[in-house]
């Protein structure tokens, strides 16, 4: 299983965000693009051409699910997804990884330089 | 319009993407608010429209899965984009498609003429030239008489026109014929003999069958002495019309026996006792139908005089009937009043007139655009329609519709009625409706042997119509006639258009034939057209112009004037 989530990784910034914004609660698209935002503090933001690209992407590697329309949203046009447990398995292996990273990272710039 | 091209881009997209995305890509263009969010989306658009291309080929024609019920219970749809029927389907579709669609074009049709007509009193004016014409005798109507498309043989539009007030009571029996008067008869026997036989030029004029009354012989071997029988046997095959009849001249005078109607057939030798018939026959139908009671009471006493007095001892049934027309004429001074003699077997009950008599009138009337003769458009912007009948209206409704409504966008109308002998009332309402924005009452039609009073309106406003407060102006001549002069009268009275021309003919009775033997046949005009402003009508009088002038001068006098009011304006 492991091997099988470890193949997709590492996951680009936009997949990244997006499983993210998925992984609190079911979203339809353009409310990824809001919760995306917040959550870069509005440094990272998706257009929908680039957003249902990847969602594209996303539902064919079944890391999402779509869960159709709902009678009471605003916009009847607006379709709500879900994350498949392989997406959460892949959100989280790529935040282990990430983590990984940042460690690696914080050693790195903390340690002091070596002289040959 | 930044919108539309973001359809359009989305529209380009593979279609895969497309039926998956398009519509909530579509849905965040419309939660976005700026000119320049707008613009980015259409940036971002072009993006995804080259990566999708370019990029993602692996999901051109990768039909999505399809969606099954989501696991919290939404249900979801499925669709038949990929499903592509047979091409025997198709086929199938295809002309089953096509009978929907003839046959629903035919109840269109069928309701247009049949369903969907309003039922207005059938009044049915007569044009007796027109049968002159169409017999191929001589015609005798003035020079400047049109040339009215004849009826051919008998067209009988028997479509029963009954008022929407009330329904009209069904005169039972026909229609009066043309009456001719002794000079015009005197020059040209022929043709008032053809005239007299066709009196029901639109609604029974001899009728097929009726020419091969028992020992009449058919009228294509012999067209113009058949007529009289064929007067007298079809005179009675309308029971559902009233109409007038046009004289051929304006002054009657005292008949000349045995110039008065001429019919080919055997020498009767009448005697006593059957000339005592037929008088007694004339009397009991005077007495019963004859507009005014007054008069019909002192032609009987008149008749019976001559009768006593031995005055009408005529022997020849011709001479007889002629006779006899003279007596009552002499008494009424009615040029509408006739008795008929005729060779043929009047018959007693006679046929109705046959769906083959109607399709003649039909086919005559498409083959003539409902004797809509001109309909232009006048410098100006005058609208002109010059229409030689009112045509019936369940026949020449759409005819009449589009000549009124080329006329829509006209600042001003003229109706050119210097040739028209009448027609149809369901015709006279019909194009009047366009004059007016609400119902209008236009006359009453009193029928005095069964003592009811029809009335007759406009129908509803028509959609669209713009003509209702426009200037109208009606060019007639003397030879204006009947239901035409109706329409003259009518909106004269109404104060809703302005007539140019010459006093018309005079024609305000209707009446109809009404059978007493074998051979003979009194027309007797029997229903008064009423006005409801004046409480009277044109008989005998003819409407007067509001400006007069020669006929041949009217349209010309009449634009200048239409120029004027619109100048005024």
């Amino acid at each position: 299983m492991k091997d099988e989530i470890s193949k997709f990784l590492p996951l680009s910034p936009a997949i990244l965000h997006m499983l993210l914004a998925l992984a609190a609660e079911d979203l339809h698209g353009y409310a990824i693009m809001q919760e995306v935002a917040r959550q870069s503090e509005g440094k990272y933001k998706l257009g929908p051409g680039t957003l249902y690209d990847n969602l594209q992407k996303l539902l064919h590697r079944k890391f999402v699910e779509e869960l159709g329309r709902r009678a009471e949203d605003e916009d009847p046009r607006r379709r709500y997804y879900r994350l498949t447990s392989l997406g959460r398995g892949v959100l989280a292996a790529e935040t282990d990884r990430l983590s990984e990273v940042v460690r690696e990272a914080r050693l790195r710039l903390l340690a002091k330089p070596r002289r040959a | 319009m930044l919108r539309s091209l973001y359809c359009c881009l989305l529209r380009l997209h593979p279609s895969a993407f497309r039926q998956r995305f398009a519509d909530e890509m579509l849905s965040i263009l419309d939660h976005t608010a700026g000119k320049t969010a707008s613009i980015g989306l259409l940036v971002d658009g072009l993006v995804s429209l080259a990566r999708q291309w370019t990029l993602r080929p692996e999901f051109w024609h990768n039909p999505w899965p399809d969606q099954h019920p989501a696991p919290d219970g939404v249900p979801s749809f499925r669709t038949l984009a990929p499903f592509r029927p047979r091409a025997g389907a198709v086929i199938h579709g295809l002309v089953l498609s096509t009978g929907i669609f003839c046959m629903t074009c035919f109840a269109i049709r069928y309701g247009w003429i049949h369903v969907l007509h309003v039922r207005i009193p059938e009044v049915q004016f007569d044009v007796p030239q027109s049968i002159q014409m169409k017999s191929g005798t001589v015609a005798s109507a003035g020079p400047e008489r049109p040339t009215v498309p004849a009826p051919s043989d008998n067209q009988s539009p028997v479509a029963r026109l009954a008022a929407p007030q009330s329904a009209f009571n069904v005169p039972t029996q026909t229609p009066l014929a043309p009456f001719e008067t002794q000079d015009h008869v005197a020059q040209n026997p022929v043709a008032h003999s053809s005239e007299a036989g066709c009196p029901q030029s639109r609604v029974s004029p001899c009728a097929q069958p009726a020419v091969e009354v028992a020992g009449q012989p058919k009228r294509k071997l012999v067209p113009e002495s058949a007529r009289l029988g064929d007067l007298q046997s079809n005179s009675l095959l309308l029971p559902d019309s009233f109409r007038f009849s046009q004289p051929r001249t304006e002054q009657a005078k005292p008949l000349n026996p045995g110039t008065m109607i001429r019919t080919e057939g055997r020498d009767v030798n009448l005697s006593a006792a059957e000339r005592q018939q037929v008088i007694h026959g004339a009397v009991a139908n005077l007495t019963k139908y004859y507009i005014d009671p007054d008069v019909a009471q002192r032609m009987a006493q008149a008749l019976w005089a001559h009768e006593k007095s031995g005055d009408d001892a005529a022997t020849d049934g011709e001479a007889f009937a002629d006779l006899i027309t003279t007596q009552m004429r002499d008494v009424s001074h009615d040029r509408y009043l006739m008795m008929v003699y005729s060779t043929g077997t009047t018959p007693a009950n006679p046929p109705a007139p046959t769906p083959d008599d109607v399709a003649r009138y039909r086919k005559e009337m498409e083959g003539n655009n409902c004797t809509f003769e001109k309909v232009k458009i006048l410098p100006h912007n005058i609208g002109y329609l010059k229409f030689n009948e009112f045509p019936d209206a369940s026949i020449c409704r759409t005819t009449a519709a589009a000549a009124m409504a080329s006329m829509n966008h006209a600042d001003a109308i003229i109706f050119d009625l210097r040739d028209n002998p009448g027609g149809y009332a369901n015709m006279v309402a019909l194009i009047a409706s366009y004059l007016f924005d609400h119902p209008t009452h236009l006359n009453d039609f009193y029928n005095r042997s069964e003592n009811t009073t029809e009335q007759s309106w406009t129908l509803p406003p028509v959609p669209g119509n713009r003509l209702a407060k426009k200037p109208a102006f009606v060019l007639t001549s003397s030879s204006t006639f009947s239901a035409a002069e109706g329409f003259s009268y009518d909106l004269k009275m109404l104060k809703r258009a302005t007539l140019v021309g010459e006093t018309t003919s005079g024609r305000g009775h209707m009446g109809m034939g009404h059978r007493i033997d074998d051979h003979f046949t009194i027309r007797i005009p029997g229903i008064r057209v009423i006005n409801p402003i004046s409480k009277t009508n044109w008989e005998g009088t003819g409407v007067e112009p509001d400006v007069r002038v020669k006929a041949a001068d009217a349209l010309k006098t009449a634009e200048k004037l239409a120029e004027r009011t619109l100048q005024k304006k």
